[in-house]
């Protein structure tokens, strides 16, 4: 009787908590005071509520269905925003957990017709929701950004990574404004890429929308957002996208540098600050889903990291002009150096074709550099020898290639890199000479023989053998005064520096031999008056050939102030020598000098001024 | 006679490597009578012919392969070829580089080929498109499953997917004019919110600028190309004329890329004059008609690409968007089935989609990189 009265008793408690409670809670509340009521009650209360779903079967899913219904619903229909109330989203986010439960555990019996139309309204409940979800994430995702967008770049401008500033002194400013983790190198900046809160309310949306089979919609929410914010980001740096490749080989010079300086330091940005920070971004909205973190970061990646490569691509593509050389080599050792980040942070399946084709693109670009050295070596080869440089001074080729490639050697490793990674096989070479130095020691031999030919020009071997001195001197010194001198050797030095002593020699006899044999003077004794005639002569014929030689040499140019001296000091004392003992005999012949004298144009002194007239150029230098 | 052997390879149509202009040198070499100024004519004739039958071939597809990612894929393996070709021909004839005229022809040809770049940029950008499109064809497909039972939210999951898909694929057809949505001032104001009505972002950017065009590109590519005249001719010794032919392959090849593909900017009124004497002049000029009477048929009048697969994509997204909006709920069996056989096409196409894609971004990858090959060793020669 007891136990009938019992059950009659609990069968009337929860029908009272049925009727009067319109939501799960509130009838799971009624019961609760009953339970409490009576401790008879409560153990009953709970034993008999999961019987009654044991026999209650499809009425209890209804049930389940409506109460779920009731509670999702309500938000559906609201205007405002879910996620503006944390009670309200953390409301809903379970209400989407039990549906999703509900679906879970329901479907083993889905052969049952009427628990399929319950879970058809169940999927149907839940796509209404998913549905929610995407709206609310999308619109967490801007308001994040547009929150961020105040404190990270005021005034319009990004603080920590405008154009104009260097990126040393930013790190005072993204003190002040950006929420920064902590900072070791320049580029070590961590930051957060939206509001903490924010990344958690968008981690528990994504969870459901993943499990619910809704991911796609998802990732893609998230990855148009984040793309379209990094490309933004990446634009205020400056980079805009080129017009094509076409235009990047029409770009003067000027321009072109502009760009290049602009895509160096946007590169390392983004390469070293924007990629990890979306993908640390990336993998706290997808925590515990690896494969939608991976794709989605692919996605929003995707986009700048092509631009940039395309650029990169487009100065490897360019003409071959040596002045690129030193651009060419900024981004060849930029994009060298970013290589290992971006293997880094592209580590993932998805990513990899980026890192492929970054370093195909680097590659590229240390091809154009080799193409570069070649086109300047046809250069030297093919400049023609045409109008002789006047007073046989330096030529414009030689003063353009050694400098040139003095400032090229400055990038020493770099270039020996590119070298190296240009050969395929073997190359048969002296050990110790790297390729660079071999690249280097045949441009000098093409030098050297073009100047050779241009030195063919000048009519006077001797004014050919100042030219070569003037050149091969410049050569010499360059070579010594850099890094060449290294790379070349010492004993290329030694050499060559004989090379121009030889041209010295060459200059003198070719130069002044004739006139030193007027001075010899035979030593046969013929009668004084034939000799003495002779010596007139003699003297007469000196004055003349002196004075023709000093007259055309003294336009003569040589550059490096010691050489002249070196030349002139040579000359005078090779002059005086000969001409001190021509004058000797003379004077021993003569009895009175007085006939001589009035011949005797030069004394010695005199010969050493002259002599200091020589090579001095136009005049204008001394 | 190697050039009469060469008619017989027109059967065998699988690759380019057993007639070529290497096989016929070799062929020469081995031969007993090497007459060099004859030989050379051969060259030229036999490249002019090898041409013709590499595109006769492209006419030559089955009427549903026309315009298809496989197609497109072997557009592309025309191009190769007939570049490959070509860089034998010349290689062989370095000497007449230097001078003029056919130092100004080839640096001429040279710079089309370098516009010829961008274009290839930008079809990759379109291939990068359709694969957006794809994804929302996933989630249609996912939806529909034909494991599930379908329901109403089932339908409205997919039917929100084909709206964006048909937004997607209206962004591409207007080009220019969705501008505005991309003129974001970045969410300061609630110019973001109005504008996009709630999410439907752009699905993706170009890598190029807003001013770049396809259109004027090619027009560029096709400027001043007129045929070689008798004396430019003889002073090239026929050079002149195989630079010709060349740029009309290039300039072709370009033209039905952007016809079929997605790109900024994309017109098709550009034309080709090639005088009919030339042997491959009819075979181009067909394809070039077969492709124009595609675009002027009234569905594909502002379509994004006339790629067959597009097609498929907007015709499958019809239908399957009428009967969306026919079905009642619960559905009927015929209904039902109808839809399966609908999933079942669209699945069909999303798997060529997915098959295709990737060879053909490939594919215009390495003419990318022969054009880029091509120029750097001309111009090296040409120094």
């Amino acid at each position: 009787m007891a136990e009938n009265g019992e059950e009659k008793l609990i069968a009337v408690a929860r029908h009272i908590a049925k009727t009067l409670g319109h939501t799960d809670n509130t009838a799971d509340d009624i019961l609760q005071i009953f339970s409490n009521f009576d401790g008879r009650l409560r153990e009953k209360l709970s034993e008999k509520l999961t019987e009654d779903d044991d026999v209650l079967n499809n009425s209890s899913l209804d049930q389940t269905l409506k109460a779920l219904d009731r509670r999702i619903s309500r938000y559906l229909s609201s205007d405002r925003w879910i996620w503006s109330d944390s009670a309200d989203s953390a409301a809903f986010l379970d209400a989407v957990d039990d549906l999703i439960g509900v679906i879970r555990d329901w479907t083993p019996m889905a052969a049952e017709k009427s628990v399929a139309s319950g879970l058809d309204r169940a999927e149907d409940l839940l796509q209404r929701g998913m549905f929610r979800l995407e709206d609310e994430f999308k619109s967490l995702m801007e308001r994040g950004g547009e929150s961020f967008d105040v404190t990270r770049y005021s005034n319009g401008d990004p603080t920590g990574f405008d154009s104009d500033e260097d990126i040393d002194e930013d790190e005072n400013d993204d003190d002040e404004e950006i929420p920064v983790a902590h900072r070791i190198s320049d580029f070590n900046i961590v930051i957060d890429a939206l509001p903490s809160g924010t990344i958690n309310d968008l981690h528990e949306i994504a969870k459901r929308m993943v499990i619910a089979g809704y991911g796609k919609e998802c990732s893609h929410a998230y990855s148009s957002y984040r793309r379209e914010f990094l490309e933004e980001s990446v634009s205020r740096l400056g980079l805009h996208k080129l017009s094509s490749i076409d235009e990047v080989q029409k770009m003067q010079w000027a321009d072109l540098e502009e760009e290049i300086e602009k895509w160096i330091k946007a590169a390392n940005v983004a390469v070293r600050i924007f990629f990890p920070s979306e993908r640390r971004l990336c993998d706290r909205v997808f925590y515990g889903f690896s494969n939608a973190s991976d794709l989605s970061f692919m996605e929003v990646c995707r986009g700048v990291m092509t631009q940039l490569l395309q650029f990169a691509d487009a100065v490897a593509i360019g003409s071959r002009a040596p002045e690129r050389l030193y651009k060419v080599l900024d981004v060849f050792e930029a994009l060298r150096d970013l290589i290992p980040h971006i293997q880094m942070v592209f580590s993932d399946q998805y990513c990899l074709f980026l890192c492929n084709e970054a370093i195909s693109i680097w590659k590229k670009l240390g091809e154009a550099i080799r193409g570069i050295f070649m086109e300047l070596e046809n250069l030297i080869r093919r400049d023609p020898a045409k109008a002789a440089v006047p007073g046989g001074g330096l030529h414009p080729i030689t003063r353009y290639v050694m400098n040139y490639i003095r400032v090229a050697c400055q990038s020493r490793q770099t270039l020996e890199q590119v070298f190296e990674d240009g050969v395929s096989a073997p190359v048969d070479r002296p050990s110790s000479s790297s390729l660079l130095s071999v690249h280097m020691s045949w441009m000098m031999e093409l030098l050297e023989s073009n100047l050779e030919a241009k030195s063919k020009i000048y009519r006077d071997t001797a004014l050919a053998s100042v030219f070569m001195m003037n050149n091969g001197r410049y050569i010499v010194q360059k070579v010594k005064d850099s890094e060449l001198g290294s790379l070349l050797g010492d004993d290329w030095t030694r050499k060559h520096t004989a090379k121009v002593k030889q041209y010295h020699v060459n200059y003198q006899r070719s130069s002044w031999s004739k006139v030193l044999q007027v001075l010899k003077l035979d030593n046969n004794s013929s009668s004084p008056t034939v000799e003495l005639r002779a010596m007139k002569e003699k003297i007469k014929l000196f004055n003349n050939q002196f004075d023709e030689i000093c007259k055309t040499q003294s336009n003569w140019v040589i550059f490096d102030e010691q050489l002249r001296e070196e030349l002139r000091i040579s000359v005078f004392s090779n002059l005086s020598m000969a001409y001190r003992s021509f004058l000797g005999r003379v004077q021993s012949v003569a009895d009175t000098g007085r006939q001589m004298e009035r011949h005797i144009k030069y004394n010695a002194e005199d010969l050493e001024s002259k002599v200091n007239e020589l090579f001095r150029g136009n005049g204008r230098r001394k | 006679m190697p050039a009469t052997d060469y008619q017989g390879s027109s059967a065998a149509h699988t690759t380019r490597s057993f007639f070529s202009l290497r096989s016929l040198r070799r062929d020469q070499v081995h031969s007993m009578d090497s007459f060099h100024s004859t030989s050379q004519d051969q060259e030229l004739e036999f490249f002019q012919k090898f041409v013709a039958e590499k595109f006769s071939d492209l006419s030559a597809n089955k009427a549903d392969e026309f315009l298809s990612l496989s197609w497109v894929q072997k557009l592309l393996n025309v191009f190769l070829d007939c570049q490959e070709e070509f860089t034998t021909l010349v290689s062989g004839n370095k000497r007449y580089l230097n001078r003029a005229p056919m130092d100004r022809l080839f640096s001429e040809f040279l710079e089309r080929s370098v516009k010829a770049l961008d274009v290839c940029n930008a079809i990759r950008d379109g291939i990068e498109i359709i694969r957006q499109w794809q994804k929302q064809l996933e989630i249609v497909l996912c939806a529909l499953d034909i494991q599930r039972t379908l329901g109403e939210g089932q339908f409205r999951r997919a039917k929100k997917a084909l709206i964006d898909l048909a937004i997607g694929m209206l962004d591409e057809k207007e080009g220019s004019s969705s501008v505005s949505h991309r003129n974001r001032s970045f969410g300061r104001n609630n110019v973001l919110k109005d504008q996009k009505s709630m999410g439907h972002y752009r699905s993706l950017s170009w890598s190029v600028s807003r001013s770049w065009s396809a259109a004027k590109q090619l027009q560029a590519i096709g400027n001043n190309l007129a045929p070689p005249k008798p004396n430019e001719i003889m002073a090239t010794n026929g050079l002149a004329v195989a630079v010709y032919t060349m740029n009309n392959v290039l300039y072709f090849v370009m033209w039905a890329l952007v016809a079929a593909i997605p790109c900024q900017d994309r017109g098709l009124h550009t034309s080709f004059h090639m005088p009919k004497q030339f042997v491959w002049a009819n075979p181009i000029l067909s394809l070039h008609e077969k492709i124009l009477d595609e675009s002027k048929k009234r569905d594909k009048r502002a379509a994004s690409g006339l790629m067959k697969e597009i097609q498929d994509i907007e015709k499958c997204a019809r239908f399957l968007n009428e009967l969306i909006d026919s079905v009642g709920f619960p559905l009927n069996e015929e209904k039902q089935e109808e839809v399966v056989k609908r999933v079942k096409e669209l699945g069909l196409v999303n798997e060529a989609i997915k098959q295709g894609l990737n060879p053909t971004e490939r594919q215009v990858r390495e003419v990318f990189h022969k054009i880029v090959k091509s120029r750097t060793e001309g111009l090296a020669s040409s120094g």
